[in-house]
């Protein structure tokens, strides 16, 4: 085993891992200019970092050709999948919350009601515990437009301030999830490298907790 | 009417090389558990829904593939081969002495989302040893294991054995509510260390504390034993032993190196009673060999009898293994139609380097081998034979 391979989700969590990174000791230099590259290496950690989108980062870390991966929890509850999922980051917060257009009494009604998400087994699964049937609808691009176009009664999505929901006229009624980043690990990797990536799992972790774990 | 030539989700042909790499790992494995007594089962690939209900088996629904048979009962196709065995030893079986030994080399199906390059068609090759219990049958089982994997040819790999009792017997006087301890069973086989922590946190003062804080962490080579018996209170303390003095017996055996554990494994806790191990090896994104102890299950099928076994994932151990050369011909074999029988042996013989030629004429002969890129002919004329270079 020579080098441990980790793929990040791309976009706004990258600059917040590579925060982390730097926290933890990594020369993050090569991410910084990324180019058209798609995998970096770290120069002073045997860590090779691959950049994907979101889902695409647990479909690697699942087939096991990335041995580790920084993803966020909207994912991981919408897809679900078998790997370890290690550690909370505490970066990259924000939170599912159910939302409709102001004045509507969402509950008031004993129509099913339709939900627009791009989260459609999240959304499911949040009103099965409620034991309510609703319809749901997958929408790809902002979400916010289905309610004002009349297409549905609510939606599930991420929100982080709340300000693009309220200039279209939504207001979040409920959580449904907390979001944040997770470290997760491939399980075989897990236990054919154990030393190597117990290493960076404690590092991540000294770094988030400001104390390493006390060992027995 | 136009037929579709692509083949359903999940599904996909196997040529030539592939073929005999599946064949050879199934070959090693149903060699070994031959010479090792066990006797070959074949089940339906069509079972009733129901068997897989009253199994307990864990199986989420969404993932069986369903029919409908004609007096309106649910089929599935063979998502599992330990409960149909199961309903075998509890019944044509159950007038026979035990233990029995079995095993099996069939195919299982599972229906899963679709693009996830996941195969619905699983070829498993496993054990079941019915009837036994204790420490002689788990090793007997566990080596197998280890011999199994070396027997396909694999070098790095390894089982880890954790206990499916001991997470029981360390939550058991924690006095937390149930969904609580469900919800550490979670985080304890996701690994998710920091959440597992705070989670624990109110529990500090019981017996089961110190082992269960530090779990998720306890896998590794057999010093993780050590390190659990020095924190282990009365709680678990059972459980570490056994798993002690088995893999004494095991590293008695010749099996240590191979032997891992991971004393955080909580899996299926209604299914599992006892041990449980996986196989790793490198370049598997998953576990290849999965098993364990069930002493419940045959009770479920009404004979009361303790059972142990494993599956091992035949494509997952095959896709690890350097691929099959398949032999390329480079002869054709041209004949009188009256040395048909000369002609076969020849190619028997070449073991796979020649091909018969279906040509009348030598020409015809000649045309085809240089389609087929061949580079001799041989001729077997009456009374003699001849080699003609292209």
């Amino acid at each position: 085993m020579s080098r441990l391979r980790i793929a990040l989700t791309k976009g706004r969590l990258k600059d917040e891992t590579m925060k982390l990174f730097e926290k933890m000791g990594l020369d993050c230099e090569p991410l910084y200019n990324p180019g058209r590259r798609l995998i970096h290496s770290i120069p002073n950690y045997p860590l090779d970092i691959v950049l994907a989108k979101g889902p695409d980062v647990i479909t690697y870390v699942e087939h096991g050709v990335c041995h580790m991966g920084i993803v966020g929890k909207d994912s991981i509850l919408e897809l679900g999948r078998s790997f370890y999922e290690v550690l909370d980051l505490g970066i990259g917060k924000c939170r599912f919350a159910l939302a409709v257009q102001e004045g509507s009494d969402f509950y008031g009604t004993y129509k099913t009601r339709r939900i627009a998400s791009k989260y459609p087994n999240v959304t499911r699964e949040f009103f099965e515990k409620k034991g309510m049937d609703v319809s749901v609808i997958r929408i790809e691009g902002s979400v916010e437009l289905a309610p004002i176009l009349g297409l549905a009664d609510a939606i599930v999505d991420l929100v982080e301030t709340g300000d693009t929901l309220r200039a279209n006229g939504l207001i979040p009624i409920e959580d449904v999830a907390q979001i944040s980043a997770r470290l997760i690990v491939n399980t075989p990797a897990m236990k054919l490298y154990p030393t190597e990536i117990l290493d960076f799992v404690e590092r991540c972790r000294t770094v988030i907790q400001g104390t390493p774990q006390a060992s027995a | 009417m136009q037929y579709t030539v692509n083949t359903p989700e999940g599904t996909r042909d196997r040529l030539f090389g592939e073929c005999r790499e599946r064949r050879k790992v199934q070959s090693a494995l149903t060699g070994l558990f031959k010479r090792r007594g066990y006797h070959e089962i074949i089940t339906p690939e069509v079972e009733y829904y129901d068997l897989f209900i009253q199994s307990g088996n864990p199986l989420p629904q969404e993932s069986m593939l369903k029919s409908i048979d004609r007096s309106g009962k649910i089929l599935v196709m063979r998502p599992d081969c330990t409960a149909p065995i199961a309903r075998v030893a509890a019944t044509k079986l159950q007038n026979e002495p035990l233990p029995q030994r079995l095993y099996y080399n069939q195919t299982i199906f599972r229906s899963g989302t679709a693009h996830l390059g996941n195969s619905h068609e699983i070829a498993q090759c496993g054990v079941e040893l019915i009837g036994a219990s204790g420490e002689k049958a788990d090793a007997e089982m566990l080596s197998m294991a280890v011999d199994a994997l070396a027997a396909c040819g694999l070098s790095i790999f390894h089982i880890e054995i954790g206990h499916a009792g001991l997470f029981r017997a360390l939550t058991k006087d924690l006095g937390a509510p149930q969904e609580t301890v469900e919800q550490m069973r979670s985080y304890l086989e996701q690994k998710n260390f920091a959440a597992l922590d705070d989670l624990l946190l109110p529990y500090q003062n019981a017996s089961g504390y110190p082992v269960l804080c530090r779990l998720a962490y306890l896998f590794g080579g057999p010093e993780v034993l050590e390190e659990a018996e020095a924190l282990s209170g009365e709680a678990g303390a059972e459980e570490i032993r056994y798993l002690k003095s088995l893999y004494q017996r095991l590293e008695q055996a010749g099996c240590g190196g191979r032997i891992q554990f991971d004393l955080g494994l909580a899996p299926q806790l209604d299914y599992y009673t006892g041990v449980v191990f996986r196989g790793y090896v490198e370049g598997a994104g998953s576990a290849v060999l999965s098993g364990g102890r069930y002493d419940t299950l045959l009770r479920d099928f009404g004979r009361n009898a303790p059972a142990t076994g494993f599956a091992i994932d035949v494509d997952g151990v095959a896709q690890t293994l350097p691929p099959v050369e398949l032999p390329k011909a480079t002869q054709l074999v041209h004949y009188e139609a009256d040395r048909l029988r000369e002609a076969l042996s020849c190619i028997e013989s070449s073991q796979g380097a020649c091909e018969l030629s279906p040509c009348e004429t030598l020409e015809e002969t000649i045309a085809l081998a240089k389609e087929k890129k061949m580079n001799q002919i041989i001729i077997l004329e009456t009374g003699k034979a001849r080699v003609l270079n292209i």
